[in-house]
């Protein structure tokens, strides 16, 4: 097994790990490496397509590729080294890392190292809605890579589960399919986005918000035919073939896990203290791996600040 | 329209169908092996719960109880052969009340009865000592240290393999509709005519409509539905034994068990249906198992739920397995339940000797190819973390499903394997790909594209 040193080893190649990597170089950290398992680095940002990305930290107004691409250009420019389809599998010690690459196994050892896993979407099961399992069932995760990335054929009428505002980007990237939206639904008593994002979205998509419900059985063998809800004791029937789930945050905590870091029950992110120090000095957590769900620009400027601590730290 | 008649047609290319062809290809036969899905193990046999059973609970002196035992041998072998995996994690079947724990002695005198001599009781404190995330109440438990747990999808592929590559035909997507019975018989498909000198069903949930194309009327197929959940990876330390229910007259209670893959699984529920087709969890399902997991094991609900399926039992309103010569050179395997994974090489020895009987000529008994199949278990080196492995073909170390850590090649080497996975739920039995806890969040497209672009 190959065996290599670094200053700073950070997990996760999204706006907060390349934010925190670009950074930490600037403040004369020697030598910094981003592990990102894809095959780009970028994070999520990268198969969302529609503008709002940037306005905090470039004080520009982008889509989700362009971002990303601007910050794996600024991280190369700052020289930090960058692994693609890498990763981090578990820890070796209290400051290594193994990992596995396309050229083999690689152990990392680092005098800090910063998890910037992020966070995904809850999927069908793990929300334990009942029915048949046929095609047609997203998150918006896998929505985005299948209409963006991958080109791939949707359906023609969705429901959208949740109402937080990455359901409204499913509605937008549901339209860019050609794929109507014919319901939104929450258990929540209201939408959880800004008001007017709702408003205009509604109007302009002209779906129903339906709150206060939920889902008792999703129906169709192949593919789905629709779902059954519950309002107030009254079921309803709703005719689809798409369903996405959106939102309902889960942190992709892991390795934190793994590594035997105390987790707060509730959001499951793990524990840190008010620098994002992990249970282990010099061991970090930043971005949305540590919930509430930040939008992409809050967490890159977060990432920046805590990297200049970490710097500091190691001088 | 083919002109063949084949030695032996196998309808159903499920666990049994499978390991009936494969059996069957050790001799220079003609075979056909037919289902009416696009893939092997695709009805009933990929929901089974995976457990590599000793058949100590079995009625004794049944058919069942005897083809476990032997099967229970058999598949265990061949596990290790063929690089199957399998864990020897042992069962512990936990009293939660005075009724269950007079039970246990009982249970363990059946075992006996069985074959099976390995049974223990032990107490609460040793039960805890075993199992210290058990919730409150467990009185004592019969420990079962044969009862293992299986990767329930690989020796499904692995059987339909290797009868291909000794010369069995494969015939997916074909469904039996009607037989002539001549000189030999004559099964009518969607695909043309199959003719066969000898038939056997092992059609599965569908066995019983089998049977009345031949006009033949034993038994009916009641499908049970069976939920189970699967947790969360990071659940699996809590669990280190197949917790088996005791029956009572409470009913039967629901297992938790651990697989191969690494995660926890808990269920299944039974509830008897109608519709064939119905595979789909329901609410009070659902809610059922979370009361009974609670108590069996109260952290385990607090991890996420990874996936949830639901199966469907072959159950007919006999408590045995269902295996028949009928005349006109046609044998009926039905009522194979969640044992017949165990039990399954077994029953194929024994449709052997039953075709011997009505008068098959086998011939030579000759070597099968050996197989290696992929690993898949969390126990056993995954490709991933096998430098060698990388060296050879770099995809071995380019994870491409991150939740269960499948990588690329692993993918390829299954999308140009001798029998190929036609959806991504196939894909996910050969690979695990896309079956993690994010249920594709990452690679659902990807495995698609590489799936449709085959």
């Amino acid at each position: 097994m190959k065996r290599t040193e670094v200053d700073v080893l950070i997990i996760g190649g999204g706006p907060a790990g390349l934010s925190a990597a670009i950074e930490l170089k600037k403040s004369g950290v020697k030598s910094v490496r981003v592990i990102e398992r894809e095959r780009s680095a970028g994070g999520v940002p990268r198969h969302s397509f529609h503008p709002g990305y940037g306005l905090r930290d470039f004080k520009q107004f982008l889509s989700g590729p362009k971002y990303a691409q601007k910050y794996v250009a600024a991280a190369i420019a700052a020289g930090v080294q960058i692994s693609t389809s890498s990763t981090a599998t578990k820890w070796a010690s209290d400051y290594e890392i193994e990992v596995t690459l396309p050229t083999g196994l690689e152990t990392i050892t680092a005098r800090a190292i910063i998890l910037a896993t992020g966070a995904r979407e809850r999927a069908r099961a793990a929300r334990a809605v009942p029915g048949k399992r046929p095609a047609g069932i997203y998150t918006t995760g896998s929505l985005q890579q299948s209409t963006y990335l991958e080109d791939l054929d949707i359906g023609t009428r969705a429901v959208v589960v949740g109402a937080e505002h990455v359901s409204f980007s499913a509605v937008m990237t549901l339209k860019h399919a050609g794929v109507k939206t014919v319901a939104m639904l929450t258990d929540k008593k209201k939408h959880e986005t800004v008001g007017i994002v709702r408003w205009a979205l509604g109007l302009w998509y002209r779906f129903r918000l339906i709150t206060e419900c939920e889902i008792i059985d999703i129906q169709g063998d192949k593919r789905v035919s629709g779902l059954r809800i519950r309002r107030g004791g009254k079921e309803i029937l709703i005719a689809c073939d798409t369903i996405v789930f959106t939102g309902n945050w889960i942190p992709d905590n892991e390795l934190a896990r793994r590594g035997g870091f105390g987790i707060d029950s509730h959001f499951k992110s793990p524990i840190v203290d008010a620098s994002s120090q992990m249970q282990r000095n010099n061991i970090y957590a930043i971005g949305n791996l540590v919930l509430p769900i930040k939008a992409a620009d809050k967490c890159a400027l977060d990432a920046r600040a805590v990297a200049k601590m970490v710097a500091a730290k190691l001088r | 329209m083919n002109k063949k008649v084949y030695d032996v047609a196998i309808i159903g290319a499920g666990v049994v169908g499978s390991a009936i062809a494969r059996e069957l290809s050790k001799h220079n036969l003609t075979i056909a092996l037919i289902d009416a899905h696009s893939d092997v193990g695709e009805g009933t046999s990929k929901a089974n719960t995976a457990i590599l059973h000793t058949g100590f609970d079995m009625v004794p002196g049944s058919l069942e109880s005897k083809l476990v035992a032997r099967g229970y041998h058999l598949l265990r072998d061949y596990a290790r052969e063929s690089a199957i995996a399998v864990e020897e994690l042992g069962a512990l079947l936990v009293a939660w009340n005075q009724e269950e724990y007079d039970n246990l002695a009982k249970l363990q005198a059946k075992a006996v009865e069985n074959g099976y001599k390995d049974s223990v009781i032990i107490s609460a404190k040793d039960v805890y000592a075993r199992e210290p995330h058990l919730g409150p109440g467990a009185l004592g438990a019969l420990y079962v240290p044969g009862e293992w747990i299986i990767d329930p999808w690989t020796p499904i592929v692995a059987f339909a393999t290797q009868a291909k590559l000794a010369g069995a035909d494969i015939l997916l997507n074909t469904a039996v509709s009607s037989v002539t019975i001549g000189a030999h018989n004559t099964l009518h498909t969607n695909n043309g005519d199959i003719d066969a000198h000898h038939v056997i069903n092992a059609a599965g949930l569908y066995s019983d409509e089998i049977d009345g194309v031949f006009g033949i009327k034993d038994f009916t197929v009641i499908p049970r539905r069976g939920e189970l959940m699967v947790f969360d990876k990071l659940s699996r330390s809590l669990i280190s034994h197949i917790i088996l229910p005791v029956p009572s007259s409470m009913g039967k209670g629901v297992l938790v068990s651990p697989t191969v893959f690494g995660n926890i699984m808990l269920g299944p529920t039974a509830q008897n249906l109608e519709d064939k087709s119905d595979s789909g969890s329901s609410e009070d399902g659902l809610k059922f198992l979370r009361e009974k997991g609670r108590k069996i094991a109260p952290e385990l609900l607090e991890e996420e739920i990874t996936a949830i399926y639901a199966g469907l039992r072959a159950s007919t309103e006999h408590s045995d397995f269902q295996i028949r010569a009928h005349q006109n050179n046609y044998i009926t395997v039905g009522g194979i339940r969640s044992t017949g994974l165990t039990a399954s090489m077994a029953i194929a020895e024994y449709i052997k000797e039953l075709l011997v009987n009505a008068g098959l000529s086998l011939g030579a008994e000759r070597d099968l190819p050996r197989i290696s199949m992929p690993n898949l278990g969390e126990a056993f080196t995954r490709p991933y973390q096998n430098e060698s492995a990388i060296a050879t073909q770099s995809g071995y170390g380019e994870i491409i499903c991150h939740c269960e850590r499948a990588t690329r090649q692993e993918v390829i080497d299954a999308l140009d394997s001798a029998i190929p996975p036609t959806t991504l739920g196939g894909l996910g039995r050969r690979t695990r790909a896309g079956l993690g806890r994010c249920q594709g969040f990452y690679c659902h497209s990807e495995l698609r594209k590489m799936l449709e672009g085959k």
